[in-house]
């Protein structure tokens, strides 16, 4: 699927004022997962996220998409915008046209799409995102903010891309508007079957929702897995500052005080079977 | 990509130049102006340049930078130096072929007029745009514009202006990058085309930046109401501008750089 080959990313190369954003990364994001991205901010994952559609060339290394180089030349670079849709981070703020629709068509249309297949298209996307059919011919600027969200979201899901990516889908929303989007998501995700990256700093999401954890620091990888093996690593997350989810963070806890318990479990659920026998056992 | 632009070209420091209170320094350079214009023989530009490499090795600026402050006025100084050659006559005729005739007044003319465009603009640039924080620039300008308070003109307003435009310049750029990106994810092309095609392109792009402009103009403005900001009047400043010893000497001195230049000119006429 897409995968990072030795990707080092320096801004600035060549200059005085040279920063090294990535330093030797190799990851696969693998088809029809969800990847959770975790890091600070400053630890390389706004970085990552641009040169998996092109928008950056890797300093050295090369980016394969189904085993092609992404970056080979100029058109496959602007095709694979098409394939790995890139929703950044505040994407309300890209919304430009004079109503809903004609914003989610702005990807399609540039994809040469017929104009049939175009309204299709926006139809699904704007569905998949909760927006109603008769928003779409209103004016992007008099939505609320979470509805211009979901507006751009649809804007890239329009392009039907093969890996969604997105930078902080959830920020600044409200836990309504953090669940409703994150849960549309996921369940765009299940009726198409492809690969959804999620960037975040919170880990509480990225462990709800990911299959796997790429955790990053300081332009490296950290550790990457399944949830449970990243949050085995309890040591190695909480020296580079990065929080655990609070489930985990208790289990640990116990752990260290003692008690026989797997501590890498992460949701309310697994804590529950685990630790309720071991209270009954005590009793 | 923009980001490579050089805007407020400022580079701190701590040289004379850098230390300079920046009132000074804007009479200083109309100063050092008048004094380049004054200038007519060319020992007099030699003095200038003399005077600009001075400036140039106190202030620590590197010679690239310079040059590169240069580069964007390359075409009229050309221009400048071709239209002086070819057009200027004299008695001296140096080159006479077919419909091309150069003069000896005209090449020295071109070489002067273009080593006063250079002078003119490293001189400035040296004097206060490397060397002066865009906001003690507007600060100072505020100062020195104050009188006409008294003719009712807006002077602390206007400076206020000028102050947040700066400001915001770095932050719309980014934000421009930032919207570029974005489009681009979305397969917008804005390097192939046709020049209509292209110009169209733009619009996804100036739509949302005009949109955040005037977001961040109301916020800043609510931002500004609820810290009581009513204008100038009765306003205090944090760093209040003082004049030293040094601002003095520097305004003596350009006053003496223009009157040896018309001493030169008078005694040493070449």
């Amino acid at each position: 699927m897409l995968e990072f080959k030795n990707v080092t990313y320096i801004y600035g190369a060549g200059t005085p004022f040279e920063i090294k954003a990535l330093d030797d990364i190799s990851i696969k994001i693998e088809k029809g997962k969800v990847t959770g991205l975790i890091g600070h901010s400053g630890s390389g994952k706004s970085t990552l996220v641009q040169l998996m559609n092109a928008l950056y060339k890797p300093t050295s290394g090369t980016v394969l998409l189904n085993g092609e180089d992404i970056n080979k030349d100029a058109k496959t670079s602007h095709d694979t915008r098409f394939k790995v849709g890139l929703v950044f981070q505040y994407p309300e703020y890209q919304l430009f046209e004079e109503t809903v629709g004609a914003d989610i068509a702005f990807g399609p249309r540039n994809m040469g799409l017929s104009e049939g297949e175009i309204k299709d298209r926006v139809m699904r996307a704007a569905n998949f995102v909760g927006l109603s059919p008769e928003i779409l011919q209103r004016s992007p600027f008099e939505l609320s903010g979470g509805q211009k969200r979901r507006c751009a979201i649809a804007g890239v899901i329009a392009m039907d891309p093969e890996v969604l990516v997105l930078d902080e889908p959830a920020a600044g929303l409200d836990p309504r508007g953090r669940s409703e989007i994150l849960g549309g998501l996921m369940e765009y995700r299940k009726k198409r079957g492809n690969s959804l990256v999620i960037v975040s700093h919170s880990m509480e999401d990225i462990a709800e929702y990911s299959d796997n954890i790429i955790a990053m620091s300081k332009g490296k990888i950290l550790c990457s897995g399944t949830p449970h093996e990243v949050f085995s690593n309890f040591d190695i997350l909480e020296d580079s500052g990065l929080s655990l989810p609070e489930v985990t963070e208790v289990m640990h806890k116990l752990k260290t005080a003692g008690a026989n318990i797997n501590p890498s479990l992460y949701t309310v659920d697994e804590a529950y079977s685990e630790l309720l026998p071991k209270l009954r056992m005590k009793k | 990509m923009l980001k490579d632009v050089t805007l407020g070209q400022f580079f701190p420091g701590k040289s004379i130049l850098h230390r300079l209170d920046p009132r000074i320094k804007i009479i200083s350079v109309i100063l050092f102006i008048v004094a380049v214009f004054t200038a007519s023989s060319a020992v007099s530009y030699a003095f200038l340049v003399l005077l600009i490499g001075l400036m140039v090795a106190i202030s620590g600026i590197s010679i690239k930078t310079i040059l590169k402050s240069i580069k964007p006025l390359l075409i009229i100084i050309i221009f400048t130096a071709i239209t002086n050659i070819f057009w200027t006559t004299g008695d001296n005729l140096l080159v006479k072929w077919k419909f091309i005739t150069i003069y000896a007044e005209g090449v020295r003319a071109a070489i002067l007029m273009v080593t006063r465009l250079i002078t003119l603009i490293t001189g400035t640039f040296v004097l206060l745009t490397y060397t002066t924080s865009p906001m003690a620039l507007t600060d100072a300008i505020e100062r020195l514009t104050s009188p006409l308070k008294k003719l009712h003109v807006p002077t602390h307003e206007f400076a206020m202006m000028m102050t947040i435009a700066l400001r915001f310049i770095p932050t719309l750029i980014e934000e421009t990058d930032k919207i570029i990106s974005a489009q681009k994810s979305r397969g917008a092309d804005f390097e192939t085309g046709s020049l209509l095609k292209r110009a169209k392109a733009i619009v996804p792009i100036l739509i949302p930046l005009f949109i955040s402009a005037f977001r961040r103009a109301d916020e800043l403005a609510s931002a500004m109401e609820c810290r009581l900001y009513h204008g100038g009047d009765g306003r205090t400043k944090m760093k209040v501008l003082k004049l030293k010893f040094l601002d003095l000497a520097a305004v003596l001195f350009f006053i003496a750089v223009i009157a040896a230049v018309i001493v030169i000119n008078k005694f040493l006429y070449y």
